[in-house]
């Protein structure tokens, strides 16, 4: 379980989040939703180690994740998926799924590759291509399958749908919510597109300005009027 | 017409050894998107200590190895140099802090083992070898530092493409930030990275040496033809850097054969200039997507 207590991160004179505390079990999709600017994507930087908070914590199954290295919390079980492409464009598919777990053993690897290749069979035929050969629906799947290769306890997606067409964004949110149920991993899933995103989700969590407005289960949180108007725009 | 092939002949090892310190520059400008102009300063260093080695031990071989290692740590005393003042600062700030290493490296020679050019000795056969019914402009020894680059540039593909500290160097230089989400130790890839930009360099300059003399500046127009090359190339590009060094070392062997020497670092600043202006991302250079 990835807990986050009083989480506050500043940029300057910025304070882009103020006291989160998300709780996101194992098996389980926590999804934070919230506008453009609301903090969505400091939180999950700040949880891989790109970004350092100025006070309060996370920890991954009471392990202290926060003020560490990003390459040190990859290897402790909690891997990032960032906003935007976060493929290798000039590196083959092979390679970027090699590259998710270059610091295995070459066994470990083989056999985690073998469930990204069953997760996502389309990386299984693009293999030798190279990644920016690939649609951008496959692009997030293979970056979604470079995050997996690190067998994470925890993983952290940002944005998986920005830019897909809606087709492609519900089969995605759906692989995601199988990962979930079959590995048992635990997914922060960070999205603008909060209707999807919380059909699949077990927890809602709102976000706005930096502070948490809002936590309960998805369906709750997807019918409530008033959170809807004031914080998600629709 | 056979003295133009001749001079074309004659080119190939100049050219490979262009090669050599060309891919030096673009090993370290793809990690860390600078250009090392102490380079040449530090093969000229590692040259000395080979030639040191050579004269007590009288063994080329292990001279070359010597130099290598030594290469490899220079590289990484350098980088340290250049970079850890400039953490903060722009990436032009570490290139001007390479010229400054160069200086230094040359004021060091120059202590060490004095500031005259002297002769690195030649460890084989330096005539024209004779086949056909005629001498060709090409030695036994030009033919082992065609091998040895040769080697090298395979070794080097092979390290790329086929070991896991050759894709996290790629990575690294690709998106750093993908690198260390993905567990890579970036910063450790990227002194691994000038280490051997070291080692490279270092055999060039062992290479060279026995063609020319070696004293503090000797190799400051390697530096010229090796630039050249590599912009050409694409900065980013090793098979760039690798066709335009062998392509330098021939047009440098035509205009020096056909007019003089003098000529040569006149000529390849006005292909890069050229260069520069028609094709600014280099031959082989992407502007997105960089090549391997
Ligand atoms: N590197 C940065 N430096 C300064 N301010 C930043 C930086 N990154 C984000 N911000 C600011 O922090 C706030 C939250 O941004 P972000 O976490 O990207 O929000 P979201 O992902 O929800 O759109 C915004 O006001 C943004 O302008
Ligand atoms: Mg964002």
């Amino acid at each position: 379980m990835l807990s986050i207590t009083d989480l506050t991160v500043s940029y300057g004179p910025v304070e882009a989040l103020n006291g989160v505390t998300i709780s996101v079990p194992r098996g389980e999709v926590t999804a934070v939703i919230g506008a453009n600017g609301a903090g969505k994507s400091t939180l999950m930087r700040t949880l891989a180690g790109l970004v350092t908070p100025a006070a309060g914590q996370a920890t991954l199954d009471g392990e202290i994740i926060t003020r560490k290295r990003p390459e040190d919390i990859v290897r402790m079980g909690v891997a990032l998926v960032p906003e935007g492409r976060s493929t290798i464009p000039e590196l083959t598919v092979e390679e970027n799924l090699r590259l998710g777990g270059l610091w295995r053993q070459k066994s470990d690897r083989r056999t985690t590759q073998a469930e990204v290749f069953d997760l996502f069979p389309v990386l299984a035929e693009r293999q030798r291509m190279r990644a920016d050969t690939l649609s951008g629906g496959e692009r997030q799947q293979l970056a979604i399958g470079r995050a997996l290769m690190s067998n994470p306890k925890c993983l952290l997606l940002d944005e998986p749908s920005l830019g897909l067409a809606p087709l492609i964004v519900t089969q995605i949110l759906h692989l995601v919510r199988r990962l979930a149920d079959e590995t048992r991993i635990a997914v922060l899933l960070v999205e603008q597109n909060a209707v999807t995103a919380l059909r699949m989700a077990d927890t809602g969590v709102v976000l706005n300005l930096g502070r948490i407005v809002q936590t309960g289960p998805a369906p709750a949180i997807a019918s409530d009027e008033k959170l809807r108007h004031a914080y998600l725009g629709y | 017409m056979t003295s133009f092939i001749d001079y074309l002949i004659g080119g190939v090892s100049n050219g490979a050894v262009i090669a050599l310190m060309a891919i030096a520059l673009v090993l370290i400008w793809r990690a860390t998107r600078v250009v090392n102009f102490a380079q040449v300063g530090q093969a000229m260093f590692t040259t000395f200590v080979a030639l040191t080695v050579q004269t007590l031990t009288g063994s080329w071989a292990l001279a070359l190895v010597v130099a290598m290692v030594a290469g490899a740590i220079l590289g990484v005393i350098v980088q340290f140099l250049v970079l850890r003042p400039m953490r903060r600062a722009d990436t032009s700030g570490a290139i001007i802090a390479t010229f400054g290493v160069l200086i230094a490296l040359q004021a060091a020679v120059g202590m060490i083992w004095g500031g005259d050019a002297q002769a690195y000795p030649q460890p084989f056969d330096n005539a024209g070898v004779v086949a056909f019914g005629r001498i060709w402009p090409i030695s036994v020894y030009d033919f082992v530092v065609i091998g040895v680059t040769i080697l090298l540039v395979i070794a080097l593909s092979l390290l790329f493409t086929r070991t896991s500290i050759g894709l996290a160097m790629r990575a690294s230089a690709f998106n750093p930030e993908v690198a260390r989400l993905s567990g890579v130790r970036v910063s450790r890839v990227l002194t691994f990275g000038w280490a051997l930009a070291g080692v490279v360099g270092a055999v060039a300059g062992v290479l060279v040496a026995p063609s020319s003399t070696v004293s503090p500046t000797t190799f400051d127009i390697l530096l010229v033809f090796a630039f050249t090359a590599a912009v050409i190339g694409g900065l980013d590009s090793l098979v760039g850097a690798v066709a335009l060094g062998v392509f330098a070392g021939l047009v440098i062997s035509l205009v020096s054969g056909l007019s003089n020497s003098g000529n040569a670092p006149v000529v390849a600043l006005v292909l890069l200039a050229l260069s520069l202006i028609t094709k600014p991302d280099g031959v082989f250079g992407h502007h997105k997507a960089r090549a391997v």
